[in-house]
């Protein structure tokens, strides 16, 4: 509460141009990219191994303004990097990503709820080859302070990470499914530097 | 049977190095031939994983042999053996160590050059001898290329080390193949005086 007066307050003292945007969705924040990572760990044979991606990503947050947070993804699936030429090439198959019909994947949150602390979670339809299901995102929301309504860059950090079987998403199909050779759980992890 | 060499007898440990080699070389060529002529699936990959798990043990078991080898006597030739046959055995067993060693390193390379992990055993983590995707593929190529040539190598030097260990046994009917085996009694034949080990004029030298 005093949290909110205090937000009515500091909008009113600026004048028109807080005010103008009073109301419009949660802060804008871009995604600074040279300090930003979507990871991911998969097993192979029983080893792990890392792989990360390119995206592009809408992130509309603000502590203060959950139900108008919102995160929206899009990933570069051909950009996959796993540090290895023929498994980045054997990704590109049908029965892995399969680059030529789905080079994208998404990830839309529908909500975002606070957990406690820095702690929230973004419950997301995560799209994947046309496969679409909900996961839920826990995450940290760190951020220089709050006076970022006025003037000067305020920079975020966002960390989170979930663990998601790649065949519901009919990644890694037919032979590939069954997660002897290449593990079926895929740990995903997101680290973001952000600005407004 | 004793664990250690004689100058006439191989030892226990010697035959046991042997042996185990012998038996993971020659499972490790089909293995790696077919691994590497299946079309990406599991199954290849799984077969990769064995091929390479093998290879390195041969590698530390060749290494552990060598030093073993040192610590040992090494049985005499036959005295009766001619110079050029010594120096064929000679040669040979030479390429043969060198041949044990850089198989397995050169797949060593071409792993760590391919990005993918490796587990010994599912336990002990492989580390990368060269950084993985250099030079777009170059080096994984060469050391492939080192590899199979290496293999050739082998084929060569076993078909040449069976001809020997043959030779010796059905021709000049003396005790060398008899005293590699994993379970043949420790002394000459009884039956066979002439013919028994007797010290050789290099002996020593080896």
């Amino acid at each position: 509460m005093r949290r909110a007066s205090s937000r009515i307050a500091a909008a009113l003292l600026v004048g028109g141009v807080s005010l103008a945007s009073w109301g419009a969705p949660a802060s804008q924040w871009q995604v600074v990219h040279d300090e930003s990572t979507l990871a991911f760990t998969a097993t192979q044979t029983g080893s792990e191994f890392d792989g990360a991606f390119e995206f592009a990503a809408d992130m509309r947050f603000d502590r203060a303004d959950l139900a108008a947070s919102a995160f929206d993804v899009t990933v570069d699936i051909t950009s996959v990097d796993t540090g290895s030429r023929r498994r980045d090439q054997a990704l590109a198959d049908q029965a892995w990503f399969w680059f030529e019909q789905h080079p994208e994947a998404y990830f839309r949150s529908k909500r975002i709820e606070h957990i406690a602390g820095d702690r929230y979670e973004a419950v997301a339809d995560l799209t994947i080859k046309e496969n679409t299901h909900e996961v839920t995102l826990p995450f940290t929301w760190e951020q220089d302070g709050d006076s970022a309504e006025l003037q000067g860059t305020v920079t975020a950090r966002m960390q989170g990470g979930l663990t998601m079987d790649r065949t519901r998403w009919d990644v890694g199909t037919g032979e590939w499914s069954s997660g002897d050779t290449i593990g079926r759980e895929v740990e995903v992890r997101v680290d973001l530097r952000l600005t407004r | 049977m004793r664990w250690r060499n004689s100058p006439e007898q191989w030892g226990a440990v010697a035959r046991a190095f042997h042996w185990a080699i012998a038996l993971f070389i020659i499972a490790n060529i089909p293995l790696g031939l077919w691994a590497d002529a299946l079309p990406l699936s599991p199954t290849k990959v799984e077969a990769f994983y064995w091929h390479k798990s093998i290879g390195l043990t041969v590698l530390w078991l060749a290494l552990l042999r060598l030093l073993w080898r040192a610590a040992n006597p090494t049985p005499r030739l036959p005295a009766i053996m001619p110079r050029w046959e010594r120096m064929l055995a000679h040669a040979s067993h030479a390429l043969l160590y060198s041949a044990m060693i850089a198989m397995p390193l050169s797949g060593w390379v071409i792993h760590s050059a391919s990005g993918f992990p490796l587990d010994l055993y599912g336990v002990i983590s492989v580390p990368d001898i060269v950084p993985g995707n250099l030079d777009d593929g170059a080096v994984e190529d060469g050391a492939a290329t080192v590899h199979y040539w290496i293999f050739i190598l082998i084929c060569v030097l076993l078909t040449l080390h069976l001809a020997g260990a043959f030779k010796h046994h059905f021709i000049d009917r003396d005790e060398v193949l008899r005293r590699m085996l994993p379970f043949a009694r420790a002394s000459t034949r009884a039956d066979t005086p002439n013919r028994s080990v007797t010290r050789a004029p290099d002996e020593g030298k080896r």
